[in-house]
């Protein structure tokens, strides 16, 4: 009976990592090429109501994901825009991008509330209550592998290739790669769209699998926790992957809490995974002296005839 | 063939923010009208109805600058922490933590002059605000925690403190649907003046002049400007930066915690959920769209305030509240977008 | 006859009400090494920038192997085969060697690397190792990638902007050799950017001068031009000021005794039992290769570090345990190496940084005055001719010249006992290079004890009595000025005791 529970409570974990995980590893990218991008929350959501309403409408699953992962990455292009090319503050037009991108959401989801999907993405086989690891794997989907392979290939991009160091050092330092003839503009419009893809497939995977319905407010703050887990991961890849796994087991473990006889009230727990990523944010930056991770250049406009 | 490069402008027009606003509220206006007319509304019929039922009588204007307040406080509070070069991202939580902190003192304390009460608990109101954003503050200032993430994060552990005491300890049995505390009495209910309008938002004209006064006439705010200019100058002057950050901070949470105190005392009369719907995001918003200039905050705050009032009576006719903030988003991103045309210019290269 | 390898005719360019370049004509032989000579702020580094593809001309063309340009950037420039080393590196220190050297699009040595870099690290006796990252390299070594740079992006035209600033004069003789062997082996074509005289005539084969602006001499055969004829080329009739020697000094005003630090960012920054006195009317030079203690000895003598071991005597009081406020009313001023960052505060306006030293002057109790502000403004302005714009302007929309202006006008205007000024000229016009030399001695001669750290051995020679050397953060000798020449001292930069 307790491996029931506890695989139940691992099936959970891995389905919660994921959907933070993919919006992290997109954020990690964009902040590589040294483009903050505080929007991700609206990004999630846009990507998130625009797949449910393909969903809905077509049936169609693939086409579904295809318009939610590229609605959001239109949407972050405005970001992209913004900050890269007219060279304004990268936190404040984040902040927009968030508030503008909830709002349209909600606008566009209002007749899409409390509505049943008739599709939905389907596990590599279907276990209702999978009673050990493999077939908790076997009860994922493909968004999950998909999510290993994007981090593997992230991973070796950025260290092993050519194309990844010269990424990195746009973020790292963007005068230098400037003289190096390095394209920063275009590296970091399309870095931050890339992020704004990741964060699409976050949404689509939040609507037509975790959930899978759409109301208001459906990411309920997923989008910061992304943000923390890529300081979290000092932006590298696996350790992000790491850090998704902890939240995501922290998001499973709060309805499951009863079940295991803690009296705690359902709503303080739900405070629990804000309040450890701010305590884990304060030690690691503790311990780490200032020498975090960050790309060099993050959150700074790039302008050539700096006098 | 003729070239062009971008080049930065040695020269900034003084008024640029203030056009960059109104280019970005025309582009935000034009925007919402054509949302509008994708969902078959009139644009037209829609704005007049929220200009007639935002400002269009005393009994409107007074609910709509009694909207501006929470907006104008938290933005002013946004502003004193930018002249040390600090984002605080927490106003929403510290409105609600001002809040929590009005109706802790409540139920707990009973002082016979209610004017005495009400004062008392606006400064607690501040305080609140201002212990919402210790943590983000100390650990910024000590250990240099990145405090766009930290103010962000608090904010959700204070709704979710709120939804646990509206839910638990604090629960009203009388609120059967919606679940909400105790209301306060009516002994420590802000005044009104002037029909609706709350004397809160006196006390928002006050505290406009006092950021002005404190960012620009004062000597602790040429010390925040040197201090967010750079450190080491703040250390050649005598200045202890790190002392100012975090006095910058605590002020800046405690404006917003007043407005917290000041929604609950004149608006909500109790702890609800419904303290806030975005404000502590919206301040940021308005705040950025003025240049951080307590003076503008004002004024932008009093036209979202409106703006906001109108989004939800629209509502009668069938049109989306979201629309509100929509050309809100849109007016900053207008702002933005002009501001670039403001600081560069595109110059052209002549062949010889 | 040497053909053209590069022409260009017309070049005009300004930033704001500035004209930086007029009417300019510049051109190169190929496979030669071409001098550029000017003075600070004539324009040989916006010229440098234009044909390297960072900044772009309003007018002018630009010919390249007989075609004509349409427009250069960075990597046109590069694939041109045009590449520039500057006076601030273009390094990614959080990188390696072998990542500074390959990620360009232009390298050519992706497959033989290893090979390339041992032939090259040979000729620039460079020893470290291709996984080091460049903020473990001492500034000599720094530079040499920077120049493996244009040569692993196959950089036929390498343009170096004041190389030897950073050099002593041993590692400067090491770069002449290097560079004629890939002028001769690998005819690379070479500009070499500098205001030293000397220089321009032992390492180039032709010289072109710039002044104001303008190129004014092209072409000339350095073995036959005369030193004077370049002099008044590059300064017109202004002749140098030479400085008299014949100051009276009086009692000791700064003491330091004992200093050192231990930090944890690589040895250079050490400091190891400093000990020196001056006294009043007297000006110390401290001689040295950037990076080697200077900025650690400054911040530590004006107050701004206090985590140090040693003692800071200033008119006989210890002040080792006070901080900036017990120095200033001590009557010291600082003027900082950096000076936007650590004098000067940036995106500050410039009313804000004149009163940094004495704001509280300026202020009734809490309330600061704009007045009284603007009024000590306009007493800097006008003592000491600083050109300036809007006082609520930003800081950095003034010239470097006269940032440093407003700089030592507020450091000095109080007439300070004693004057700590680090690197006080650096890339600053002759005029304002002349004027901030007769502020100094001004000052040594009202009685001031001035400390000058400074790389430019001639500004050093000119206004020091006495001279020490800074080496790994200890002070490896003293001199007194008559006996202080470039030899003696240029070995003692480099470390070698004799």
């Amino acid at each position: 009976m307790v491996d029931i529970q506890l695989m139940g409570l691992l099936n959970a974990t891995l389905q919660a990592a994921t959907l933070l995980f993919i919006a992290a590893l997109g954020e990690l990218i964009a902040e590589k090429t040294g483009i903050l991008n505080l929007g991700v929350e609206g990004m999630i959501s846009i990507g998130a109501v625009t797949g449910f309403m393909t969903a809905i409408n077509t049936e169609n699953l693939f086409l579904s994901i295809i318009v939610g992962v590229l609605s959001a990455s239109i949407f972050s292009s405005i970001h992209a825009f913004v900050t890269v090319i007219l060279k304004q503050d990268q936190t404040v037009s984040g902040l927009i991008l968030t508030i503008l991108g909830l709002a349209l959401s909600s606008l566009l989801g209002k007749k899409y509330v409390g509505k049943k999907l008739m599709v939905k993405i389907e596990s590599i086989r279907d276990i209702a209550e999978p009673s050990n690891i493999l077939e908790v794997l076997l009860n994922q989907n493909f968004i999950f592998y998909l999510a290993i392979l994007l981090m593997i290939t992230t991973s070796f991009v950025l260290k092993k290739t050519m194309f990844g160091r010269r990424l990195e050092a746009v973020g790292e330092d963007s005068t230098a790669s400037d003289s190096m003839g390095l394209k920063i503009n275009k590296t970091q419009f399309i870095g931050t769209c890339v992020g704004g893809a990741f964060a699409g497939l976050s949404g689509v995977y939040l609507t037509l699998s975790y959930v899978p319905y759409w109301t208001d407010n459906m990411t309920s703050g997923r989008g910061w926790i992304c943000l923390a887990l890529v300081i979290f991961g000092g932006w590298k890849p696996y350790r992000t992957a790491l850090g998704a796994l902890l939240f995501g087991f922290l998001e499973a473990l709060v309805p499951r809490l009863q079940t295991y006889g803690f009296e705690l009230s359902p709503y303080l727990v739900k405070i629990a995974p804000y309040l450890i990523t701010i305590i884990v944010l304060v030690i690691l930056t503790i311990y780490k002296e200032g020498k975090t991770g960050a790309p060099g250049n993050i959150g700074r406009p790039f302008f050539r005839e700096n006098r | 063939m003729n070239n062009y490069i971008l080049s930065k402008k040695t020269v900034v027009n003084d008024l640029a923010t203030f056009y960059s606003f109104l280019i970005g509220l025309i582009i935000g206006i034009c925007i919402g009208s054509v949302i509008l007319l994708i969902q078959d509304q009139n644009p037209i019929t829609v704005f007049s109805l929220m200009l007639k039922l935002s400002v269009g009588s005393i009994n409107s204007l007074s609910g709509s600058l009694n909207k501006a307040i929470p907006l104008i406080l938290a933005g002013l509070g946004i502003s004193i922490m930018n002249s040390v070069k600090l984002w605080n991202i927490g106003a929403e939580g510290q409105i609600f933590l001002g809040a929590i902190a009005v109706n802790l003192i409540y139920i707990n304390i009973n002082i016979s002059n209610s004017n005495l009460f009400i004062f008392i608990l606006l400064i607690s109101g501040f305080i609140g605000g201002s212990v919402c954003i210790l943590l983000p503050a100390v650990t910024k200032v000590v250990f240099g925690v990145n405090e766009i993430i930290t103010t962000l994060l608090t904010n959700y552990i204070i709704i979710g403190l709120t939804v646990y005491l509206v839910n638990g300890p604090w629960k009203d049995p009388k609120s059967l649907n919606f679940p909400a505390a105790a209301y306060v009495g009516e002994e420590v209910y802000l005044p009104t003046i002037f029909g609706k309008l709350s004397s809160g938002f006196l006390i928002c004209i006050l505290f406009t002049i006092g950021a002005y006064y404190l960012k620009e006439k004062s000597v602790f705010g040429y010390e925040m400007r040197i201090a967010g200019g750079s450190s080491m100058t703040a250390i050649y002057a005598g200045i202890n930066a790190k002392q100012k950050a975090f006095f910058a901070m605590l002020i800046g949470g405690g404006f917003a915690g007043l407005a917290g105190a000041i929604e609950l005392l004149s608006q909500t009369h109790r702890v609800s959920i419904g303290i806030s719907q975005g404000f502590g995001y919206t301040a940021i918003i308005v705040a950025a769209i003025t240049g951080m200039r307590p003076i503008g905050i004002f004024l932008v705050g009093c036209l979202f305030g409106a703006l906001t009032i109108g989004g939800a009576v629209i509502q009668t006719i069938g049109v989306s509240s979201y629309i509100a903030d929509i050309i809100q988003a849109t007016t900053l991103i207008g702002a933005l977008v002009s501001q670039f045309f403001f600081t560069y210019q595109i110059k052209e290269v002549k062949d010889g | 006859m040497n053909q053209k390898l590069l022409e260009a005719k017309n070049i005009y360019k300004s930033f704001g009400k500035v004209q930086a370049l007029n009417n300019v004509e510049f051109y190169l032989y190929k496979g030669k090494i071409h001098g550029l000579l000017g003075e600070n702020g004539a324009g040989k580094s916006s010229l440098m920038n234009i044909l390297s593809g960072i900044y772009q001309p309003e007018k002018g063309s630009i010919v390249i192997d007989g075609k004509k340009q349409k427009k250069l950037n960075p990597e046109s420039a590069a694939k041109l085969g045009i590449g520039m080393v500057h006076q601030e590196f273009r390094l990614i220190e959080n990188f390696s060697i072998k990542d500074n050297l390959t990620l360009s699009k232009s390298n050519i040595y992706i497959n033989n690397f290893e090979e390339a870099f041992r032939k090259y690290s040979e000729i620039f006796s460079l020893a470290a190792n291709h996984d080091s990252l460049i903020s473990e390299l001492s500034v000599g070594e720094k530079q040499k990638i920077e120049i493996m740079k244009l040569i692993f992006n196959n950089n036929k035209i390498m343009l170096l902007d004041e190389p030897t600033a950073v050099l002593t004069p041993q590692e400067t003789n090491q770069l002449k050799i290097s560079l004629e062997t890939l002028s001769n082996e690998d005819e690379k074509t070479i500009v070499f950017i500098t205001h030293k005289l000397k220089e321009i005539k032992e390492f180039t084969e032709t010289i072109f001068v710039m002044k104001n602006g303008e190129m004014v001499a092209k072409d000339l055969k350095t073995k036959s031009v005369k030193d004077t004829d370049l002099v008044t080329l590059m300064m017109g009739e202004l002749t140098k000021s030479v400085v008299k020697k014949n100051n009276k000094k009086g009692e000791v005003k700064l003491k330091v005794e004992n200093i050192s630090l231990r930090t944890d960012i690589g040895g250079f920054n050490n400091l190891n039992d400093i000990n020196l006195s001056i006294k009043a009317g007297e000006v110390l030079g401290v001689a040295g290769v950037s990076g080697n203690g200077q900025v650690e000895l400054a911040n530590i003598i004006s107050g701004i570090n206090s985590n140090f071991q040693g003692k800071v005597t200033i008119k006989g009081e210890d002040v080792s345990e006070k901080g900036v406020k017990a120095r200033k009313q001590l009557n010291l001023s600082y003027i900082p190496e950096n000076r936007l960052g650590v004098g000067l505060a940036p995106g500050v306006s410039i009313l804000d940084n004149s009163v940094v030293r004495e704001y509280f002057s300026a202020s009734y109790g809490p309330h600061l005055s704009t007045n009284k502000m603007v009024n000590y403004l306009n007493l800097l302005t006008k003592e000491f001719s600083i050109k300036t714009g809007e006082p609520k302007a930003e800081i950095s929309t003034l010239s470097g010249g006269n940032m440093q202006k407003l700089l030592m006008g507020r450091e000095l205007i109080s007439n300070p006992e004693v004057i700590i000024a680090a690197q006080p000229t650096r890339g600053l016009d002759v005029s304002a290079v002349e004027a901030l030399h007769e502020l100094i001695i001004d000052q040594r001669n009202k009685g001031s004890a001035i400390m000058l750290l400074s790389e430019d051995l001639d500004e050093l020679f000119k206004l020091s009595d006495r001279l020490i050397v800074l080496y790994e953060g200890k002070i490896i000798k003293e001199f007194n000025i008559d006996e202080a020449n470039t030899k003696n001292v240029g070995l003692a930069m480099a470390g070698v005791i004799e």
